[in-house]
């Protein structure tokens, strides 16, 4: 691969790695070492490959020079699993909440116990709600919709339940 | 059997050389100003200090931010304009300190290691 390759196939990996950055990052440190890259090659005085190998190499991994940027930024803010902007992390109400509830609701109706279960289910998959909120409605959920159905269908059934 | 060398022992340098490495980068603007090729430049020849070049990027730019140095774009014949770094009074002040404490520090620990430098007894103290 000549010099110019290996420099843009460098810096294209670099671009990659840094498109988890603020934008404003990414653009200065691709530009910082560009200039790096190019005071190298000319202190060198040498345009070959092994020269430019040399200096890619000193450079470091694109990885490892985006893992520095990101600790120095500090530790994201937010849950760092919820996928999507963790700053931007939206309260209220998405496709997910509105499912959840209207199989909890209308599901409790349509389909007893099982309707309500994958309503839950759909529930806990939630980014904008709370732990402690999920752990409350998954409590209330299985007190109203699932405990008292499934007694009450014992109750129901011949011989069962009431003490005979 | 180098791989039977405790992963504490690595990570405790990693994490020192990332606290003294700013310092030493303030240390080498010093009192004139500084081209960020330069810096790593001197890094480098120190030795030990400087694991990847390119991660001085990032650390250069959280000095900035901090407020410990400032810049100047210059033109450059030899290619793209040039950011040249000096210390702000912030980073003098940052810079004394860390000599102060620096010095402190790897007496104190010297003289637990027994590595001290200049033995003035044979047991280190």
């Amino acid at each position: 691969m000549d010099a110019d390759a290996l420099v843009d196939t460098y810096i294209a990996r670099l671009e990659s790695e840094a498109a988890r950055l603020p934008s404003d990052r990414r653009a200065d440190l691709v530009t910082e070492v560009r200039a790096h890259i190019a005071t190298a090659i000319h202190a060198a005085g040498r345009r070959d490959e092994a020269t430019v190998r040399t200096i890619l190499d000193r450079l470091g991994e694109p990885t490892e020079i985006v893992a520095a940027d990101a600790d120095m930024a500090g530790p994201p803010a937010g849950d760092p699993i919820t996928p999507g902007s963790s700053i931007e992390r939206r309260q209220g109400w998405g496709a997910i909440e509105i499912a959840a509830v209207l199989l909890m609701t209308v599901g409790a109706v349509l389909l007893p116990v099982i309707g309500p279960l994958i309503g839950l289910v759909v529930a806990w998959q939630s980014a904008r709600w709370s732990r402690r909120a999920k752990t409350v409605l998954t409590v209330v959920v299985l007190a109203i919709f699932v405990a008292v159905p499934i007694v009450g269908l014992f109750a129901w059934m011949p011989g069962g339940g009431s003490a005979s | 059997m180098r791989d039977m060398v405790p992963s504490a022992t690595r990570n405790s340098f990693t994490e020192l050389r990332r606290g003294v490495l700013e310092h030493c980068v303030l240390a080498v603007v010093g009192d004139g100003e500084a081209y960020a090729f330069d810096i790593v430049q001197a890094l480098a020849d120190s030795g030990e200090l400087l694991t990847s070049e390119g991660t001085i990027y990032p650390l250069l730019s959280r000095l900035r931010r901090d407020g410990l140095v400032t810049t100047t774009w210059r033109e450059s014949d030899a290619g793209p304009p040039r950011r040249y770094y000096r210390l702000t009074d912030g980073g003098r002040r940052v810079l004394d300190d860390f000599r102060r404490d620096w010095t402190r520090f790897r007496d104190s620990a010297d003289g637990l290691l027994g590595t001290a430098r200049n033995e003035r007894n044979a047991d280190g103290r």
